[in-house]
């Protein structure tokens, strides 16, 4: 009797062992994803029946319409407080007849810093919304080419419905891909084709090629059209902007993060990169010269 | 007797236990928000950092108004501007059951959960096991349509991928399910898709608020309906009229002379196409590049590296290491995407000629093929789709006469020549 | 009451051949039984099945009544006091129980013989109708078009939706482009494992028009379970008509109009 419980319990044990065992295994492993916040379903509840009640009379988002009249222009000048380093080697695989033609090597150029002045190039400054518009859109092509396995502008913006002439001036084919667009088109060595931006993009969006997937650059379509791209020497300058009303720049740089943000106090510079003017009709308001601190394009 | 009723207890406890650890009650099913939109919300992911993140009461924000406008697996809502029909909707959605007529419900959970993830973000349980990966949804972009490179795919399009499949890739073919139960699939596809871009058009608009408006949207319908979900659902309902012209390939054509100018074509620098195909087309022209949805993963993954050698402050490293916690759960691991070995016969869109047509004259969209669409014309477009269409059962002379003979060192000393891979007739 | 625990074990154990018995019975009529067959040679195949099934069947129960009855007759709590025999064993008795069986399995083994060499050994010497490959998770089909080679560029490639001309021997050429699949159709007892490098002859008659399951019986990964085609017989006038549109559709240079329901239409 002894003999035979004992064996009893040890095959019992064993057993409670397989099920504790197998109830651990049974109850599944976690995914490991990261969940987001539960939505207020109640909430969602109202904010249902606001949306399917029609018209609704509440707060809309119509910002008055400013009355100011003339126009006016704003410039600067970007300068980069601090040393450049070096500009970073491309990897060229493609075409290396073409491309590394002559021993030519191409340099990721996203921070251009004139040596002579420091200004500092390629920094993009745009209306955020402007009521007015002085000029129509031109139908004036604003080029745009590559050459030696580069696009010729790394940063270039144009109007929504400005056609853009696209050109491919190397003795091989490219394809210019603007992203957001579902722009994606073939450019045959020393043919050119052109593209009207429809829709705005909100910050610059980038342009690569896809045969070539070293090259970039930059492009920024805005509705209004007051856009600039700061110059070589870092200068800009936006003609026939809406005198009398505030008016909301966004600054931004390829090397910045979200916004180009600077420490300008009088100019209430925003963390977003953004600025308020408010120009008077005829006026040349000169920004002077805005140091761009090294930290701002370190991202 | 005393101790069979001990061995019966024992079964029973064994079982109990063993059935409550993994039985518990199923939570009901719901939409995950895209956390890596919401760590990075920017259309250019190159330039993102901590400053643009959204918290978490943004988060929350984002997810109720989603609820509101969309609903939950379980219970789709639809605005009347999405142009979506809610009938299709409910037959799609939900546990798979039957309803009281004896249809199938739930035939998205049934047929599509596991890979395409029950937000559509292709992120299901065997998602990761895939080559190429299940299609996310949610930015609203598909390869293969017969609508110019921006527009969305018609209604027809999405019907036919579900009726053939992709093949060479696991998107199975549907084609043993009944008329109504593909469309109600492409339906629930079409509201996944709208709910996902509307998903990132929020969370995209934070960074254009004012701020007076303290970070948080507006509630509004002018707003909600108005700015952020009719151009979206605008695109799709244009899609119809967004397709592409297809000229008549002429009846008479002589099909070897066409396949030549073709080859010309191939090889040539209008098209382009060997730069990334390669010379015999094995799609060993380039290796390097990614489609839409892994490259901005790299963007981000390479955003992070950035800032672990640079000096990033506190905040910066505390959203890169959030960030890098997101990615692993919600991010499949980046992989180039190989141009098509178009030896195969294996094509993804299809494999009449007009589909061939369609991918070279606008491209595939969300991938690096691009669109000939204006520099070759059409009738050239017909010749490179004869030649393309011929490579499969092209065994003599191509690979000799265009392919450098690839040369490598044998072990033994001495050289071995190696002969380029061909399709066998078996594809 | 001492009674009660021999009675309860051999009633237990009388349950198995009652149960047995009784399931066998009413399955046919739950529609748990044997799938419609639709095949020239599957009645060859289903009237084995039923002659092993009446065979065991009888021994099954024979043995299982002779045990419950040594249980009841020998419980020891009957029979209080009364001492076991102890034997040896007979050696007849093993040699009977060993013959027997043996002399009915090498029966049944040459007794099937013509119907799995009719299934799996005489090929007819044909080209074949269609070339099936397994796929995760597909049936992918190739039919060798006007040329009758298959491999060649006016084939016609479908997935899944196997269509065929009924009364009409066919030959299926079975090949998988991965991993072990097996090619089951239940309707025409026809079952054939596709090994990846093999291509396997597959040869059967429908006698039916009508649509019938592929199903996928060898587990190749987590699909498995849904990898599911058809198989359509219809009249050879009809399959050369859908074989021609089918051709025609695959090879279109122009967009069909009203796509949508003439692409799922089959």
């Amino acid at each position: 009797m002894t003999k035979q419980g004992w064996t009893m319990s040890r095959s019992s044990t064993g057993l409670l062992l397989l099920a504790a065992v197998l109830s651990v295994v049974g109850s599944g492993c976690g995914s490991g994803r990261v969940a987001g916040p539960e939505p207020d379903l109640a909430a969602a509840e109202k904010l249902r029946e606001v949306l399917t009640a029609g018209e609704v009379a509440g707060e809309t988002n119509v910002v008055a319409a400013a009355t100011g009249t003339g126009w006016a222009t704003l410039k600067g000048r970007f300068v980069f407080a601090g040393t450049p380093g070096d500009k970073r080697p491309l990897v060229v695989d493609k075409d290396m007849a073409v491309c590394s033609k002559d021993g030519l090597k191409l340099y990721d150029e996203s921070l251009r810093v004139d040596p002579a002045t420091k200004g500092l190039a390629d920094v993009v400054l745009f209306v955020r919304k402007a009521s007015r518009v002085k000029n129509p859109v031109s139908t004036d092509p604003l080029v745009f080419d590559q050459k030696n396995c580069e696009f010729l502008a790394p940063v270039f913006a144009a109007r929504v419905g400005q056609p853009v002439d696209v050109r491919n001036s190397d003795p091989i084919g490219h394809n210019t891909n603007i992203s957001g667009s579902s722009f994606n088109q073939l450019i045959p060595s020393g043919e050119a084709t052109v593209y009207t931006p429809n829709a705005e993009t909100g910050m610059p969006v980038s342009v690569t090629c896809n045969i070539h997937p070293w090259m970039k650059a930059y492009a920024v379509f805005r509705k209004d059209g007051y856009v600039a791209v700061s110059l070589v020497d870092g200068s800009f300058a936006i003609p026939d902007l809406p005198a009398g009303e505030p008016l909301e720049f966004q600054v931004w740089h390829a090397r910045s993060a979200g916004g180009l943000k600077l420490d300008q106090p009088a100019l209430q510079w925003s963390p977003k990169g953004r600025f308020q003017v408010t120009l008077q009709p005829d006026e040349v308001k000169d920004l002077g010269t805005l140091e761009v601190p090294a930290a701002a394009l370190g991202g | 007797m005393r101790n069979a009723l001990r061995f019966a207890g024992l079964a029973v406890v064994s079982l109990l236990v063993t059935i409550s650890g993994g039985c518990a009650p199923t939570p009901p099913a719901f939409f995950r928000l895209n956390m890596v939109e919401a760590t990075s919300p920017s259309a250019e992911k190159d330039s993102i950092s901590a400053e643009i993140a959204l918290t978490a009461e943004q988060q929350r924000q984002v997810a109720t108004i989603l609820t509101a406008m969309f609903g939950s697996p379980d219970k789709p809502e639809c605005l009347p501007e999405t142009g979506l029909d809610s009938a299709k909707l409910i037959l799609a959605a939900g546990p798979v059951r039957s309803d009281i007529v004896g249809r199938k419900n739930g035939l998205y959970r049934e047929h599509c959960v596991h890979c395409h993830g029950i937000t559509g973000d292709g992120l299901g349980p065997t998602a990761a096991f895939l080559n190429p990966y299940p299609r996310d949804y949610r930015p609203g972009v598909f390869k293969f349509k017969s609508t110019e490179r921006s527009s969305k795919p018609t209604h027809a399009d999405l019907v036919r991928v579900l009726h053939t499949g992709v093949a060479g890739s696991s998107m199975p073919s549907f084609a043993l399910l009944s008329a109504g139960e593909v469309d109600a699939l492409v339906e629930y596809v079409k509201y996944l898709s709208i709910r996902g871009e509307t998903e990132i058009a929020l969370m995209q608009y934070f960074f254009e608020l004012d701020d007076e408006d303290e970070g948080k949207l507006a509630e509004t319908r002018d707003f909600l309906v108005g700015e952020i979900l009719e151009p979206i659902a605008g695109k799709w309902a244009s899609a119809e009229e967004e397709l592409i012209e297809v000229p008549e390939m002429p009846a008479d054509i002589d099909l070897a002379a066409s396949i030549a100018k073709g080859r010309e074509l191939f090889h040539g620098d209008k098209a382009n196409c060997v730069k990334c195909h390669g010379v015999t087309a094995l799609g060993d022209g380039q290796a390097n590049d990614y489609d839409d949805w892994n490259k901005n993963i790299v963007k981000i993954e390479t955003k992070l590296a950035a800032l672990a050698v640079g000096d990033a402050d506190a905040n910066e490293r505390r959203w890169a290491a959030e960030f890098r916690e997101v990615l692993a759960g919600d991010a499949l691991r980046p992989r180039t995407i190989p141009p098509r070995n178009l030896r195969h016969g294996i094509y993804r869109g299809g494999r009449r000629p007009l589909d061939i047509y369609y991918r070279i004259h606008a491209g595939i969209n969300g991938a690096p093929m691009p669109a000939a669409k204006g520099t070759v014309p059409p009738e050239d477009i017909w010749h490179i789709v004869n030649y393309v269409r011929s490579l499969p059962y092209d065994f003599d002379g191509e690979l000799g006469a265009d392919r450098a003979v690839a040369v490598q060192p044998s072990s033994v000393g001495g050289l071995v020549v190696s002969k380029a891979s061909t399709a066998s007739e078996e594809n | 009451m001492k009674r009660l625990s021999g009675m309860f074990w051999a009633l237990l154990f009388l349950a198995v051949p009652v149960l047995g018995v009784a399931t066998f019975a009413v399955a046919p009529s739950i529609n748990v039984w044997l799938p419609k067959d639709v095949s020239a040679h599957g009645h060859e195949i289903d009237s084995l099945f039923y002659f092993i099934l009446a065979l065991t069947g009888v021994v099954f129960v024979a043995t299982e009544v002779a045990l419950f009855w040594f249980m009841w007759k020998y419980d020891a709590a009957a029979r209080q006091g009364e001492k076991a025999t102890y034997i040896h064993g007979s050696h007849t008795l093993e040699v009977v129980w060993t013959i027997i069986p043996a002399a009915t399995l090498l029966f049944l083994a040459i007794y099937q013989m013509n119907a799995w060499a009719n299934v799996k050994m005489r090929r007819p010497d044909m080209p074949p109708t269609v070339e099936v490959v397994g796929r995760q998770f597909e049936w992918r089909l190739r039919y060798p078009g006007g040329d009758g080679l298959l491999g060649t560029p006016d084939d016609l490639h479908l997935v899944n939706d196997l269509h065929l001309p009924v009364d009409e021997q066919v030959l299926v050429q079975l090949k998988s482009m991965d991993v072990l699949h097996s090619f089951f159709l239940p309707n025409l007892r026809i079952k054939q494992d596709a090994v990846p490098g093999m291509k396997i002859p597959v040869w059967f008659q429908g006698t039916e028009t009508g649509s019938w399951d592929i199903v996928c019986a060898e587990l190749c990964g987590w699909g498995h379970y849904k990898m599911k085609g058809r198989i359509t017989f219809v009249t050879r006038p009809e399959f050369d008509a859908w074989l021609k549109r089918k051709t025609a559709e695959q090879n279109a240079t122009q967009p069909v109009a009203e796509a949508s329901a003439e692409i799922v239409a089959n």
